[in-house]
């Protein structure tokens, strides 16, 4: 059988992993790792190569606090166009909360002042300050491939625009705005979403949607995975499923 | 007039609660108080101006450092006392206060030691202005769904130290942005602790908070780290540094970890300040009884069985690293989600699990997310682990595991551990 590989970059591990985000990377290299398929995680943190970035397969950003994610700013606007690039060339990507924030046009804080975003995805985030509180608790989406299940807390309100497709719609929880009912955004292979928990342990058919991406743009075809037993992870998502009435 | 009434309500529900064994005795007596007057904390610590006050606030170690304390006093002819552990909001307060004082609301301690809940420390320094001494002894990563982040609070702490006089602050020196905090007030007392034994460095941590400077935002060197972000740090762009004159060596440690080492040089430093010879302090600690929960040891069907409370990343790894250093080989971990352990359990991903998979015989997992530990135990290659929800059988697998001459080591979060501690003990304790 062929040896497959994947290089997964993780952008800003230690500014950029406040809400047990890591966990997503663990997922994905040892779902890789227990198929035969080798998975070499790269880490970039600030002042990283722009070429060393190029070399990845698969990307992934979490969440921050707030002060880590103003540093992490100043260091990705220089990097804008190598991103961008690869997004469009559909490199596949998740993007948790903080990240997903930065993808879009703008933030505007609660005292009005709008940070500027990455602009590569069409939307845009609003933290309402004292008129709205954050956002927090279990939380179920239901997507194309299935029900994703998470934990939200976020302050800010995204909006979508036309050019990116929801994620998801909300059947518990709040998602982008807490008013639509979409949950996240997905453009090309990338896909944005406000969901912590960490979001792939739950739900493992994402995760291995994502390598499945990740593989069939990097070997041309796609390559069907081999069976892992999730039954444990079963077990966690109703677990959670129960708790929110919801039947999975 | 008001208070007199509060407090004979306060005693009645006390004894009711208490000889009922309702478990609620040590918030709603307070809570009662503080909503016929809101500012009875304030009346009561007014009236008694001889009564000297410690608070301890910090993510990590209140409990253990406050028993500590009350330790070294009470050992010393000093009468203390405590809100009850995990009471450590106003309410905890208010009915320590109600269960201490007399009908009128004189107090007849010599020394309160209150330990206050991170978001309700300044909202504390509001009742109670100038409280003679003040430890803070550390911000970590914990329940960030209820706390928000460490940066938002050590702001909105700097922001109430700055309203405070007469006070001494004691601070650990080797968290940067606890030991920043005195860095511009004036009119206060500081005094700095840290630890001595440096990290074995073969578990590498994930779980840290703090590594940018708390003044100019560079990231900080370290000559040595402790656990998480604990150690000696400076900074190369603006020259801020870990205060050097602090306080490391107690000369008798009695609870194992090196998290210990600083609740115990903590509580060594504050009773020096009190005048309290350092011969007396060691003979004290000789006499320690670890707060439940917190090292607690406790005989169950002829097995012994030790509590490591564990309710956040940087918790969860020191606990996990002690046991292995006591040898431990039969592990229960329970896991809740209720609001005292935080709704989001995505915390446990930052425990560095990595690094203990293969070092236990029996790994069993209980609790509210007793699937979500699981998954994380799957992810970190545990080999052979057992998971069961309900928490009476689970006890009952891992004991039945562990032979007359171990011990099983319960990992619980805070929910938790007071459930393991009912099974065990059949009594309730909050």
């Amino acid at each position: 059988m062929k040896k497959y590989k994947l290089t997964i970059g993780w952008l800003y591990p230690e500014l950029m992993s406040t809400y047990g985000d890591r966990g997503n990377i663990i997922v994905l290299q040892k779902r890789c790792e227990w198929r035969g398929i080798d998975a070499e995680i790269l880490k970039f943190d600030l002042g990283f190569k722009i070429s060393d970035l190029r070399k990845c397969d698969l990307l992934f950003m979490g969440g921050a606090q707030d002060r880590q994610q103003q540093i992490v700013a100043e260091d990705l606007m220089s990097k804008r166009s190598a991103l961008k690039t690869m997004i469009e060339e559909g490199v596949s990507g998740l993007y948790i909360c903080g990240a997903y924030q930065f993808l879009g046009k703008y933030y505007k804080e609660a005292n009005g002042t709008k940070i500027p975003g990455l602009d590569i995805l069409d939307l845009y985030t609003e933290n309402p300050g004292t008129d709205g509180s954050r956002l927090i608790g279990n939380t179920i989406a239901e997507t194309s491939d299935g029900n994703v299940v998470g934990f939200e807390n976020h302050g800010g309100r995204t909006c979508l625009g036309k050019q990116v497709k929801p994620f998801g719609k909300v059947i518990k929880g709040f998602g982008n705005n807490g008013k639509d009912q979409t949950e996240g955004a997905i453009y090309k292979n990338s896909f944005g979403t406000y969901f912590h928990g960490p979001i792939l342990p739950k739900n493992p058919e994402f995760a291995d949607y994502l390598i499945e991406l990740a593989l069939k743009k990097k070997y041309g075809s796609p390559i069907i995975l081999s069976h892992l037993d999730d039954s444990l992870e079963k077990k966690a998502r109703d677990a959670i499923a129960n708790k929110l009435g919801v039947k999975l | 007039m008001l208070n007199i009434f509060a407090i004979i309500i306060g005693k009645v529900i006390s004894t009711l609660s208490a000889t009922f064994n309702l478990g609620s005795g040590s918030t709603w007596p307070g809570h009662i108080a503080l909503s016929s007057n809101p500012n009875f904390i304030r009346e009561l610590i007014i009236k008694n101006s001889k009564l000297q006050t410690v608070l301890i606030a910090g993510t990590n170690g209140k409990t253990t450092t406050g028993k500590l304390i009350q330790t070294i006093l009470e050992q010393n002819e000093k009468s203390v006392f405590q809100n009850a552990a995990g009471a450590n909001l106003t309410n905890g307060i208010a009915s320590s206060l109600i269960y201490n004082s007399d009908l009128s609301g004189n107090i007849k301690k010599d020394i309160a030691v209150f330990e206050i809940d991170e978001n309700t420390l300044p909202l504390v320094l509001k009742e109670i202005p100038n409280p003679n001494y003040i430890i803070l002894l550390n911000l970590f990563r914990d329940q960030l769904d209820r706390y928000g982040e460490v940066n938002t609070i050590a702001s909105k702490w700097k922001k109430a130290l700055e309203k405070i006089s007469n006070t001494t602050l004691i601070l650990n020196a080797e968290d940067p942005l606890i030991a920043h905090l005195a860095s511009h007030l004036k009119g206060v007392n500081v005094k700095y602790f840290g630890a001595k034994t440096v990290s074995d460095r073969k578990f590498n941590q994930h779980a840290s908070d703090s590594t940018y400077c708390p003044e100019c935002g560079n990231k900080l060197i370290y000559k040595s780290i402790f656990f998480s972000h604990l150690g000696n740090w400076s900074c190369e762009k603006c020259g801020l540094s870990s205060p050097q004159d602090r306080f490391t060596n107690s000369t008798y440690f009695p609870l194992t970890g090196i998290y210990n080492e600083y609740n115990t040089n903590a509580a060594v430093l504050l009773t020096k300040c009190l005048g309290i010879s350092d011969e007396k302090i060691t003979k004290a600690l000789k006499h320690f009884q670890p707060a439940f929960g917190r090292q607690e040891i406790i005989n169950y069907k002829g097995k012994n069985i030790q509590i490591f409370l564990s309710k956040n990343p940087t918790g969860f790894n020191e606990s996990l690293r002690t046991i292995v250093a006591n040898k431990a080989k039969n592990v229960l971990i329970v896991l809740n989600d209720r609001i005292p352990d935080g709704r989001d359990v995505s915390w446990i991903w930052d425990v560095d699990f990595e690094n203990f998979s293969s070092l236990f015989k029996n790994v069993t997992v209980s609790g509210d997310r007793t699937f979500d530990m699981g998954l994380r135990l799957k992810y970190a290659e545990f080999g052979n682990f057992q998971t069961e929800e309900n928490l009476s059988s689970a006890i009952n697998q891992a004991i039945s595991k562990t032979s007359k001459d171990e011990i099983l080591y319960i990992l619980p979060t805070y929910s938790a551990m007071l459930e393991v501690r009912k099974i065990l003990t059949g009594k309730k304790i909050l």
